[in-house]
């Protein structure tokens, strides 16, 4: 069977929450509601035409507007695969804190379960009813999601540094504490709530809003180090920035000299 | 040994007891068996036939860092290994010689700057004795390492660092 075929077997067996099938994609793939996805995988996989023994990838994407959680399906016996997408559009007005949620199918395919914790650990999304609910790549007391746009680089984790600069742990000074992430206290979980504070600002992400105080004027240097404690915007995006003007540089006077080379 | 010329028959020779140890324990560097990536692979050719680290002494991987002199760690570092690697250091008994091996082990490697859970060298974790670059480096450049660190450890002076170590601890009691 190819997808078109699935497709409408799949929207005739479970007609509310499937969308249409969106061949514009290498793989073609069907937009399925979230409250349709369990029974729409428990189909795919017991329907004798469709049988999809198998999920091979359970992955995610941050966009502008939504987070999308696809599902690729495959099946030994008839040769024929599927994917299927989740999207959680983001609320108005969420900031990075937000985190989506999703019907877990770790009971419909076992495999999903540590692409799921996957999931979870570096972009955020929950998967309700998951049997295993923690990070899995992660240290457990990490805070925040690694692979989200906004994700603000943290200075170390626990008693581990993370900086190029930081001192080595063995010639701290005595009765050192870290400013930004002291030690867990006794009684706190072990995860951290989706919506920790992160500390510090990721290069890549999104600009923050600009200063009042001239931002543009800065000189092309790489940016110092924040004092350690203050949570404010720093340049963000000004990393990438950066680099696309050196790389631009470099293009133009490439091409400049094999005009003159040609000439 | 110039005053003690002829001093001795023909086949004694004479070392001071700092230099002895140090041969002794520079030709029995006992590496612990321990790997994190793809740097480990490099690591195992080392040990294996056609560069036979048993060359020099070094070809006795131990199972346990207890038994262990060496800790070669080859490959990346991040936040959950590290907790790991130090315990695994913190472990070793006294005298104890790190190499890292590898770009991300020197300092970061490509993992330098987006790198959100890499530790930047394990230079930051445990103090490290040689530092062997490359991505992976070739078995050959991990060799020289071990050989500049039985350098390093036949220059030890071993009874003046227990002098230190003595001044140290009875300067802490006083304290």
């Amino acid at each position: 069977m190819n997808e078109t075929k699935l497709h409408s077997r799949l929207r005739e067996a479970c007609p509310s929450g499937v969308g249409d099938l969106d061949t514009s994609a290498k793989d073609p793939f069907v937009v399925v509601e979230a409250a349709a996805l369990v029974e729409a995988m428990v189909f795919l996989r017991d329907d004798p035409a469709c049988a999809m023994e198998m999920l091979h990838l359970v992955t995610a994407t941050e966009r502008e507007a939504a987070i999308e959680v696809a599902y690729h399906l495959c099946s030994y016996t008839h040769h024929h695969s599927l994917t299927l997408k989740v999207v959680c559009p983001r609320p108005e007005g969420a900031d990075q804190e937000w985190s989506p949620s999703v019907p877990s199918v770790a009971s419909v395919y076992p495999s999903a379960d540590w692409h799921e914790r996957e999931q979870y650990d570096l972009l955020g999304v929950r998967f309700d009813g998951h049997p295993d609910p923690r990070r899995i790549l992660l240290p457990e007391e990490w805070i925040g999601h690694p692979l989200r746009k906004q994700y603000v680089y943290p200075t170390s984790s626990g008693d581990i540094p993370l900086e190029l600069d930081a001192t080595p742990i063995y010639e701290r000074p005595e009765g050192w504490t870290d400013p930004e992430h002291a030690p867990r206290a006794a009684g706190t979980p072990l995860v951290q709530p989706p919506n920790a504070p992160s500390a510090r600002p990721h290069a890549g992400g999104k600009a923050p809003p600009p200063k009042p105080k001239g931002e543009g004027d800065e000189p092309a240097t790489k940016p110092k180090p924040k004092p350690k404690g203050d949570g404010g915007a720093a340049p963000k995006g000004e990393g990438g920035d950066d680099m696309a003007a050196k790389i631009a540089a470099i293009k133009a006077a490439k091409a400049k000299k094999k005009k003159e080379g040609d000439g | 040994m110039g005053l003690l010329n002829n001093a001795f028959p023909d086949n004694a020779l004479t070392r001071t007891v700092d230099e002895a140890i140090g041969w002794g324990r520079k030709s029995s560097v006992w590496p612990m068996t321990f790997g994190i990536a793809c740097c480990a692979i490099e690591m195992m050719a080392v040990y294996a036939a056609t560069f036979d680290l048993d060359r020099f002494g070094a070809g006795v991987p131990r199972a346990t860092p207890r038994q262990s002199d060496l800790i070669i760690v080859p490959g990346t570092v991040n936040a959950k290994m590290a907790v790991r690697v130090k315990r695994l250091y913190d472990q070793m008994a006294e005298p104890r010689y790190v190499i890292a091996m590898g770009a991300c082990v020197c300092g970061g490697g490509p993992y330098v700057k987006w790198g959100y859970n890499t530790v930047k060298g394990v230079h930051k974790i445990i103090p490290v004795d040689i530092f062997v670059p490359g991505c992976p480096p070739r078995p050959e450049a991990l060799i020289d390492g071990i050989l500049k660190l039985r350098e390093k450890i036949g220059r030890n002076d071993v009874f003046r660092r227990r002098q230190e170590a003595k001044e140290q601890m009875s300067a802490a009691y006083e304290a």
